[in-house]
């Protein structure tokens, strides 16, 4: 298929993500809240990277502010040199809650990115039933959300975002609320999806193991407030068999990670409390 | 021996139901919480509790509580309901009640459905109109008949507007309310899917709501029925009030219940237009909404 290239050689003249200098305050009742302070870090195009921190700590405020769907207090945040200051189709969001349309059927949610945007060449190339087939949703195309599992509707989600071609996918705690077993299912899937498809991905979670598993880079925050306390790179994946979790899990650099990131977690706690 | 005996098949006895419960499919409590009845049973039953209204009626209408000629029993209401439509050309009269209703309710529709999805989408809509219409909600319509005839007479046009006023401020608090409802969620998906305020106000707020919306104006229109009898009754020379009030100078209160029974079955007719309309245009809502 020829247009399964083209997003390749779309991604090629992505720049990535950077978020420079970026702090939010929450005002309620009269308190001002903290979120964030002074967060700068950088995604190259075509990476994973991972918001990583204990509850409370920001990662869903940060998130939504490279959504454009939170102004910050300072800093700013570009995608590919262009200043974000509004949502927009170049950052895709996936939500915690499966959030799909209700009134369409999978093949109508998968296709709105594209019906809102009238992009008519997507359309008819095929794109709609490409990203079905992606997430393996080919068998329930006309049915709809209410009669698909919580995994089932979170790979609509992903379909539907993946389909509009954002440059940047973003994702709050995507698989947070799956049984472990689909939970896996759907990170192979996603890394899947993504490699293929080159797209760039920030993921929010709060479990180590996802985090390393998925993410080329993991952002450790801190909290009260939200501070970017570590930066972790995972290159060590590279030397293992792509996605075999197995080997994965008992490498030598994976258990030292996440020993690592579990001390972090700990002063954490230890910290708020 | 006997008392062993006895003692023994007590015993299987005291097991017996735990057993039986197990295996037993259909609820054997006739009352308990979170029980669904079959469409079947429903129809039985509701059947039961008119069966049950019109055996009552027609008792105590034997019982000599009351003359006959002011208190008929069921039978002689559907006899002259018979003769109405028959023979005193009651067909128009309803006619033309159910077109001041529809008439008056589309136009209330219209007026209040783009007010409640502005008010219940932006704020600042919802911040100037809110407590004003929400005060003239509270404002009893019929207080404006004296108003109104002065203004526009008897004609239908005071009627249609009575009807209109009676029900259009009420309209616009409730679709506001039910555009409210959207889920956040849901509107910032389509944003970051790049959807545009009007995309946005249509393909989710207006969709999202359009059940609700269906709803309120099945619940809405009930409430119009209310105001069309006391604009019928106040002055009117057709309509189903006009021939109630024409049957009671000559004390035919056999025409006036039937009367009440046309709009009682004309008001259920509606309701269950307004249902069938509900679950053939929202199929995607599954079986947890009704
Ligand atoms: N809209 C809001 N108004 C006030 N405070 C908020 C708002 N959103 C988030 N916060 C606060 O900001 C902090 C970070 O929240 P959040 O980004 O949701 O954390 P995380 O996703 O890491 O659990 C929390 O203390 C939270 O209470
Ligand atoms: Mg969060």
């Amino acid at each position: 298929m020829p247009y399964i290239s083209s997003p390749a050689s779309k991604a090629a003249l992505k720049a990535g993500l950077s978020v420079t200098g970026v702090s939010k305050e929450f005002q309620s009742r009269g308190r001002t809240v903290q979120a964030l302070d002074d967060i700068t870090l950088a995604l190259p195009a075509g990476k994973v990277g991972v918001l990583l921190g204990p509850s409370g700590c920001g990662k869903s405020t940060l998130l939504r502010m490279v959504a454009g769907l939170e102004q910050p207090s300072a800093g700013n945040i570009c995608l590919n040199d262009r200043m974000v200051d509004q949502p927009g189709r170049d950052r895709g969001m996936v939500f915690q809650d499966y959030t799909s349309f209700p009134w369409l059927s999978v093949r109508e949610n998968v296709a709105y990115g594209l019906e809102i945007n009238r992009d008519r060449d997507a359309l008819n190339e095929g794109t709609v039933d490409h990203f079905i087939r992606a997430v393996g949703l080919e068998k329930f195309t006309d049915a709809y959300p209410h009669q698909l599992s919580g995994g089932m509707r979170q790979r609509v989600a992903i379909a539907r975002t993946l389909a509009n071609y954002p440059e940047l996918l973003l994702m709050d705690e995507p698989f947070g609320a799956l049984d472990p077993e689909t939970r896996w299912q759907m990170q192979d899937l996603l890394l899947d999806v993504v490699r293929k498809e080159r797209t760039t991905v920030l993921v929010v979670s709060h479990d180590i193991e996802e985090a390393l598993y998925l993410g080329d880079t993991v952002f450790f925050l801190s909290r009260h407030p939200g501070r970017l306390k570590e930066i972790i790179d995972t290159g060590f994946k590279a030397a293992l068999p792509s996605g075999d979790r197995e080997a994965f899990l008992q490498s030598d650099d994976y258990r030292r990670l996440e020993l690592h990131i579990r001390r972090l977690m700990r002063d954490e706690g230890r910290n708020a409390a | 021996m006997t008392a062993r005996l006895s003692e023994q098949a007590t015993g299987q006895a005291r097991l017996a139901p735990a057993e039986h419960a197990r295996t037993r499919r259909s609820p054997r409590r006739w009352f308990d919480f979170n029980q669904t009845l079959k469409g079947s049973q429903r129809l039985l039953l509701g059947s039961l509790g008119w069966l049950g209204f019109f055996l009552l009626w027609q008792i105590t209408s034997q019982m000599e509580l009351a003359p006959d000629r002011l208190y008929p029993g069921p039978a002689a209401v559907f006899g002259s309901l018979w003769e109405l439509f028959a023979e005193k050309n009651f067909l128009s009269d309803v006619l033309s009640s159910v077109t001041r209703i529809v008439l008056s309710f589309a136009i209330a529709v219209l007026i209040a459905l783009p007010i409640g999805l502005l008010m219940g989408s932006f704020a600042r809509v919802d911040g100037v109109l809110n407590p004003l219409l929400g005060a003239w909600r509270y404002l009893p319509a019929p207080a404006f008949i004296p108003l109104l005839l002065m203004w526009l007479g008897t004609g239908d046009t005071q009627k249609i507007t009575l009807l209109l006023m009676g029900v259009v401020f009420f309209l616009v608090i409730m679709l506001a309310d039910v555009t409210r409802q959207t889920p956040k969620v849901l509107i910032e998906t389509a944003k970051t899917l790049g959807g545009g305020r009007r995309t946005t106000l249509w393909t989710v707020v207006f969709r999202h709501s359009l059940p609700g919306y269906v709803d309120t104006c099945r619940q809405m229109l009930a409430v119009s029925w209310t105001y069309l009898v006391i604009a019928e009754i106040v002055a009117a020379t057709d309509g189903i009030g006009a021939m109630m009030m024409r049957a009671k100078r000559f004390v035919h209160v056999d025409d006036i219940m039937a009367g009440i029974v046309t709009i009682g079955v004309l008001g259920l007719l509606f309701d269950v237009l307004f249902r069938l309309l509900y679950r053939t245009c929202f199929p995607y809502l599954g079986r947890g909404h009704s």
